[in-house]
């Protein structure tokens, strides 16, 4: 069966070469700017621009005011110096301790981000992430001349107090040549005079954060000072400041901990100016205090930055979409009464109000996760802390960079890091993981939503909060180490287990007693201090020091495809068995093919997309639109990988477009014969004018169907795309696709195929073909089988007997001749039709007009498909008429059916209207409508063998499914133009030189029976189409002649007639 | 998680692993939680993956002790449903009368459980939120004898018929019910014939005995079963729950 993934590998390789060259694996390294986003949790607009090996020091003057409180720490005093990368992007200034190198002129390999043990620094280290917007000045400062020294001074602080405390200083020491330091110094000249643009934000976000209020308040200032700032009202810090803050802020020492941050942050910067040393990742271990929380989460894991880059974003989302409805916002209102219901603010309107706000902004940003259950209890906690925009962007950083894949639709980022966190557990606790799959537990039933809810939902809030604040500044490890130190801790009891009941509970009692004492029997007082949930952290952080996000990284990469191909089983088997019953009358193998192709071909159509958007974006990018982009789709994460169905985000709805294309891979037919591809869309195009109605504009960018083969465009799909568009909603789900396929495939009724082919042509569903449906369905007929039929019985025996002698006479003969049965069945069908039809009026039934009307509409049908040169030439000049609409070039010299070259359209052919005979021509009469019904039909398809068998088996094996081959067929089949070759081109010059009426007859003699065949393939085709048109010129004729009055088209009519009766004639010679 | 019946005659005692499932907020997890707290819970936290919850039900016999998973509804968390349903001797595949589209999902599950989950499993369809249906009640069984209501009111929000779902239980061999989690109607018979419904041989011990679960006669068992429920619906009303 054909599989998916190996598809999806093979259109990844095709869109992007160099994947295939690294690994089998879908995993793609991340690159160079992935890792530097990531280090310094930047948003996806920013790329390494500089990077340069520089020492760090901080002035004395950070210090001086809190020396008193930190008397231990003379190095203070001194000035702190650091070591280490100064990196330069569009729009920040970074600088981190943690050595890593993500400049573009490094190789891959050389490039990476710092993944080692980062001793609670977090992946950026000590340092700042500084935005350029913040920095007031720049100085170089005259020191020896060897040192090339930068004073940078930031935006402490906006208004008064700035001024008067003349901001914060920091001085850099650029180690490298001379000439990397200016270049260094050169970019970030150019990124501070961008980065004016960006202080009005700054501004307003900076206002928002709680450390500019609480230092504006800062006790130790003059009484006077305090007062004038102090009208300010705090700033928005979440829930928690109108429903009191989970814990009791006694017993979380919430005080002593805000007085340390206030130090700290005063001596450090705030908000966008922070920089990071020691104490502050020892401070966001012991806990954050309350109404800093919000702050510090947004800080650290870089959420600020984005909504820096759109403070409004949050509040223009939710205008945008106001009063709309979405799937995702049913589910949110589902679950807005459930999420942390214990907490007061909960079970308030305002806290509802917020969480349901928050999560609907979401969802619009970014429908392809929309909502997930579990975000609703993240949004919940992060709500108790934060104002509502802070939560919406700090949840885009979960979504897009912290959690990736937890949330989406197929949540195959959650059982991916399932699958992780069981490697570790294997690896680091070998006899608990023995015991586990001795006794038949599945760890991720009880680790699962530790992930997916972040310990919100397992441990209590107060110490949930705890592993938040580590796990925002230091990363997605976190959960593994915090995970592996809850089994650790447990170890003993949960040998004991054996059952999935039993290893729950003892978790879930561990869980309620975490802020009892880790040793309540010590002697020592202060070990019986020490909580569980400190014994925890330590063990965590401790003795799984060894996980590094590298560790996660690398587990990932290895068991991502195996979790990915299990979801991808898992969501073809459900899709599969949920399709309904119509599904069952197809084979399990025929459906999983479908599924495949279906899939396959939206799949590759998105990569097309997004490789065209890529191209275009890269076009808009070199034409200088370059700062329109910056602060565009900050929230969508380019670097996720598109496309497999576990990964989703994969459309499932199938666009006429589309549906060419799957259909283009199962069947010959809509296969186009003339590619648009330009180096043959020579003669193609002409030989088919015939599609040219339906063909529609297409601009031809680098081959818009990828590697397979140009689909066609024919009025006969057009009809089955809206047939099986139950929906009417112009796409096809998987399920529609199938049920169209059973009723195509799955009946072995001929009967019931014939039914449905009329019903497909019965526009207003009333019993009646009229003429222009009769002409249609040949057209169609003719389309489908103009590659030949599939499975043709040949148990007739006339078939039989011609075939063998042919077969005798020439390789391929059967083919031809089948072919040729194929067209004079379908011109007898037409002149049967006609024949046959009833006509509309009662007028019309008087005996002597029907006669005509046989009379006259056999003859003009046995022209219809077989035509040779001259009749061509005939019905050419017709259209020359200037009404025509669409006018085929009749004078293309390149033409292979030796048409001649001498077009002149007759004296006598243009449409002169003559007043004469009524109903000569009867069938091409728009005066006289006409129509066949169902049992008129099917008696005329079962009159002949061949349509016979077309509707009882052909059609329906034209599709190949499961059995048929898997890919694309190949186009070596009897096109009916491709294989013209140089012989029967050359036989059409000849024919050429030939006198007019000789070239018919030369032309099976000449060009072989093959070409000949072809040529009459395409030239019924044409008359097919001829007279098509020249009955809308007759329309238009009537119409006209209606308005004047007067009833001289008949003429035309009766001339019309009589060509084709000629034209007739010829053909019946031509034939014996 | 309370064990409610800890003090029951020294009958043989048995866990049977059942799972639960069926679209979001057919009330799932409110079923359970009426089953082993009987409580009913306006606002339920949802599911995170899935709820452990255990219930012991006291059999003539023997008895049973349900170890649950409830596991969460949303769409998306389907794929994670083969770990819950894993090993799973019975099944509880809840739909919502009042949305017809829960039956279809429902349909879904048990297609999926028939193929997948361990042979022999017991699957219990189960048709909730019976109290916001008008016909529900006593008058049913008045009117008919297979507990189909006659006609919808118009005040009705039953979108679907108990005939329906009662056809296609049928023609699947499946337990079938309708409950209402809120007014506990129902609930308990529900566990109690999937209790009676699970034959003896399927059972493993309390606990540790797990290994022993039948695996060569998984076919045969199937059957038994399957026989065991025709009757199950009925006799196991009667006998009743000890909780």
């Amino acid at each position: 069966m054909f599989n998916l993934s190996s598809l999806v590998q093979k259109a990844q390789q095709f869109i992007d070469p160099t994947l295939s060259q690294t690994t089998p694996s879908t995993d793609r390294r991340p690159s160079k700017s992935t890792l530097f986003r990531h280090q310094f949790r930047l948003p996806d607009t920013q790329n390494p621009l500089q990077e340069i090996t520089a020492e760090l020091t901080l002035s004395s003057h950070h210090s001086t005011r809190s020396s008193s409180d930190h008397p231990d720490d003379e190095e203070r005093g001194r000035g702190n110096r650091y070591v280490g990368k100064l990196h330069l992007s569009e729009q920040f200034l970074c600088f981190s301790t943690q050595g890593s190198s993500f400049l573009n002129t490094a190789s891959l390999s050389s490039s990476s981000a710092f993944t080692g043990q980062t001793h609670g620094a977090g992946p950026a280290g000590n340092g700042f992430t500084l935005p350029l917007c913040a920095i007031r000045r720049v100085e170089r400062l005259h020191s020896q001349s060897y040192m090339f020294a930068l004073a940078i001074t930031t935006w402490n602080g906006f208004g008064e107090q700035s001024k008067k405390e003349g901001g914060q200083k920091l001085t850099i020491q650029l180690a490298g040549s001379r000439q990397q330091c200016e270049r260094f110094c050169d970019r970030l000249k150019k990124g501070l005079r961008e980065g004016i643009k960006e202080v009005e934000n700054l501004r307003a976000v900076a206002s928002q954060c709680y450390s500019e209020y609480l230092l504006a308040n800062d006790p130790k200032k003059k009484e006077e000072d305090r007062k004038q700032e102090s009208k300010r009202e705090a700033p928005d810090t979440g829930l928690g400041m109108i429903f009191r803050y989970p814990g009791n802020p006694r017993k979380l020492r919430d005080g002593t901990k805000m007085r340390l941050w206030r130090e700290y942050l005063n001596e450090n910067g705030r908000n966008a100016t922070l920089i990071r040393q020691p104490t502050f990742h020892k401070l966001i271990r012991v806990g954050l205090p309350n109404r800093l929380r919000g702050e510090m989460w947004e800080l650290t894991s870089g959420s600020f930055f984005l909504r820096l880059q759109k403070p409004n974003q949050y509040a223009e989302t939710l205008a945008k979409h106001e009063g709309r409805n979405s799937l995702a916002i049913e589910e949110i209102e589902k679950d807005l009464n459930r999420s942390l219901p214990e907490y007061p603010g909960f079970q308030s309107e305002e806290g509802i109000g917020r969480l349901r706000r928050v999560l609907t902004a979401y969802s619009w940003t970014d429908e392809e996760v929309g909502y997930c259950q579990a975000m609703n209890i993240v949004v919940a906690a992060l709500l108790i802390y934060m104002s509502e925009a802070q939560a919406f962007s700090l949840l885009s950083v979960l979504c897009d960079r912290l959690l990736p894949g937890y949330y989406s639709q197929t949540m195959y980022g959650t059982l991916l890091d399932q699958r992780v966190f069981e490697s570790l557990v294997e690896k680091t606790m070998p006899i608990l993981w023995d015991h586990l799959v001795k006794s038949d537990v599945q760890l991720s039933v009880v680790s699962l939503p530790w992930f997916l809810s972040l310990y919100i939902n397992s441990m209590p809030l107060i110490f949930a909060f705890r592993v938040l604040d580590v796990f925002f500044l230091e990363g997605p490890k976190v959960l593994f180490q915090i995970g592996l130190a809850i089994l650790r801790i447990n170890g003993e009891e949960l040998l004991d287990a054996s059952d999935d009941g039993t290893f729950i509970s003892v978790l879930k009692s561990y869980f309620a007693r975490l802020d009892e004492s880790a040793h309540p029997k010590s002697e020592n007082p202060k070990l019986r201090a020490v909580t569980r949930f400190q014994e925890l952290m330590v063990t965590a952080f401790r003795e799984f020091a060894g996980i590094t996000q590298n560790t996660i990284s690398e587990q990932r990469a290895k068991h991502k495809d195996a979790v990915l191909e299990n979801i991808e089983n898992f969501a073809k088997r459900t899709s599969i068995r949920n399709l309904g019953p119509d599904s069952k009358r197809l084979s399990t193998n025929d459906l999983g093919f479908m599924y495949d192709r279906f899939y396959g071909v939206l799949y590759e159509r998105q990569q097309r997309a997004q490789m065209f958007q890529q191209e275009a974006d890269r076009r808009a990018k070199a034409s200088g639109t370059k700062a329109t982009r910056i602060a565009t789709d900050a929230l969508h994460n380019n670097s996720v990988e598109m496309g497999r169905v576990a990964v989703g985000p994969s459309p499932t709805q199938m666009d006429y477009d589309a549906f060419r294309e799957f259909l283009a891979g199962i069947t010959r037919w809509a296969v186009s014969d003339s590619p648009s591809s330009p180096q043959d869309a020579n003669a193609e195009k002409q030989n088919y004018s015939y599609f040219g109605n339906s063909m529609r504009n297409r601009s031809v960018a680098l081959s818009p169907w990828g590697a397979g083969p140009e689909p066609a465009d024919h009025e006969f799909m057009q009809r089955l795309f809206r047939r099986w568009d139950v929906n009417m909603n112009h796409a096809l789900s998987l399920q529609d696709v199938v049920t169209g396929f059973a009723q195509v495939k799955g009946t072995k009724d001929i009967m019931s195929n014939i039914s449905y082919f009329f019903e497909l042509y019965d526009d207003d569903g009333d019993g009646k073909v009229d003429r222009e449906g009769i002409l249609r369905i040949s057209e169609a007929l003719l389309f489908l089988s103009r590659r030949g039929l599939e499975n043709v019985p040949s148990t007739s025996a006339s078939l039989n007997s011609l075939q063998q002698k042919e077969s005798t006479d020439n390789v391929g003969g059967g083919r031809e001749n089948r072919d040729e049965q194929i067209l004079s069945s379908i011109s007898a069908f037409i002149r049967r039709c006609f024949e046959y039809a009833d006509p509309d009026h009662a007028i019309n039934q008087t005996d002597n007009s029907s006669n005509k009307l046989i009379d006259t509409t056999e003859k003009a049908v046995d022209a219809f498909s077989i035509g040779d040169d001259e009749d061509e030439d005939d019905l050419l000049s017709f259209s020359s008429t200037p009404s025509s609409p669409k006018p085929t070039d009749p004078a293309n010299p390149t033409q292979t059916t030796g048409a001649p070259l001498q077009m002149q359209p007759p004296p006598s052919t243009p449409l002169t209207p003559k007043p004469d005979k009524h109903t000569a021509n009867a069938a091409l009469d728009p005066t006289k409508p006409l129509y066949i019904t169902l049992p008129t039909f099917r008696m005329l398809i079962l009159a002949d063998e061949t349509l016979e068998s077309f509707f009882e088996s052909a059609f329906a094996n034209s599709f190949r499914l499961a059995d048929g081959p898997s890919s694309a067929p190949s186009t070596t089949n009897l096109t009916t133009f491709a294989n013209v070759n140089a012989p029967s081109r050359a036989a059409a010059a000849q024919a050429l030189s030939l006198p007019q009426d000789a070239a018919g007859v030369a032309g099976p003699g000449g060009k072989g029976l093959r070409g000949m065949l072809d040529n009459i393939v395409s030239d019924g085709m044409r008359v097919a189409a001829e007279v098509r048109r020249r009955m809308e010129e007759a329309q238009r004729e009537m119409d006209r002649a209606a308005q004047q009055g007067a009833s001289y088209d008949e003429d035309d009519e009766e001339e019309r007639g009589r060509r084709i009766g000629r034209v007739g004639n010829e053909v019946v010679e031509f034939e014996r | 998680m309370a064990d409610s019946t800890g003090a029951a005659a020294p009958k043989p005692s048995s866990s049977v692993k059942l799972v639960l499932l069926g679209e979001a907020a057919v009330g799932k997890s409110s079923l359970v939680m009426r089953f082993v707290n009987n409580d009913f819970q306006e606002n339920k936290e949802p599911t995170i993956g899935a709820a452990f919850l255990t219930q012991k039900c006291n059999l003539p016999t023997r008895t049973i002790k349900f170890e649950i998973w409830d596991t969460a509804g949303q769409e998306r968390f389907a794929s994670l449903a083969p770990m819950y349903y894993r090993n799973a001797q019975a099944a509880l595949v809840v739909y919502d009368i009042t949305k017809a589209s829960s039956l279809t999902k429902a349909q879904h599950w048990v297609a999926e459980l028939q193929r997948q989950a361990s042979p022999g499993i017991v699957i219990a369809l189960v048709g909730n939120k019976l109290d916001l249906a008008n016909a529900g009640g006593a008058g049913e069984s008045e009117d008919d004898a297979d507990g189909v209501p006659d006609e919808e009111g118009d005040s009705d929000a039953r979108k679907v018929p108990t005939k329906t779902a009662k056809a296609y239980a049928d023609e699947e061999s499946l337990l079938f019910f309708e409950t209402s989690a809120k007014t506990g109607m129902n609930v308990a018979e529900v566990f109690t014939a999937i209790a009676n419904a699970i034959p003896e041989t399927q059972l493993k011990g309390p606990r540790g005995v797990g290994g022993q679960t039948t695996l060569g006669s998984g076919g045969q068992q199937q059957d038994a079963s399957r026989v065991n429920l025709a009757g199950a619906g009925t006799a196991g009303a009667k006998e009743g729950c000890a909780c």
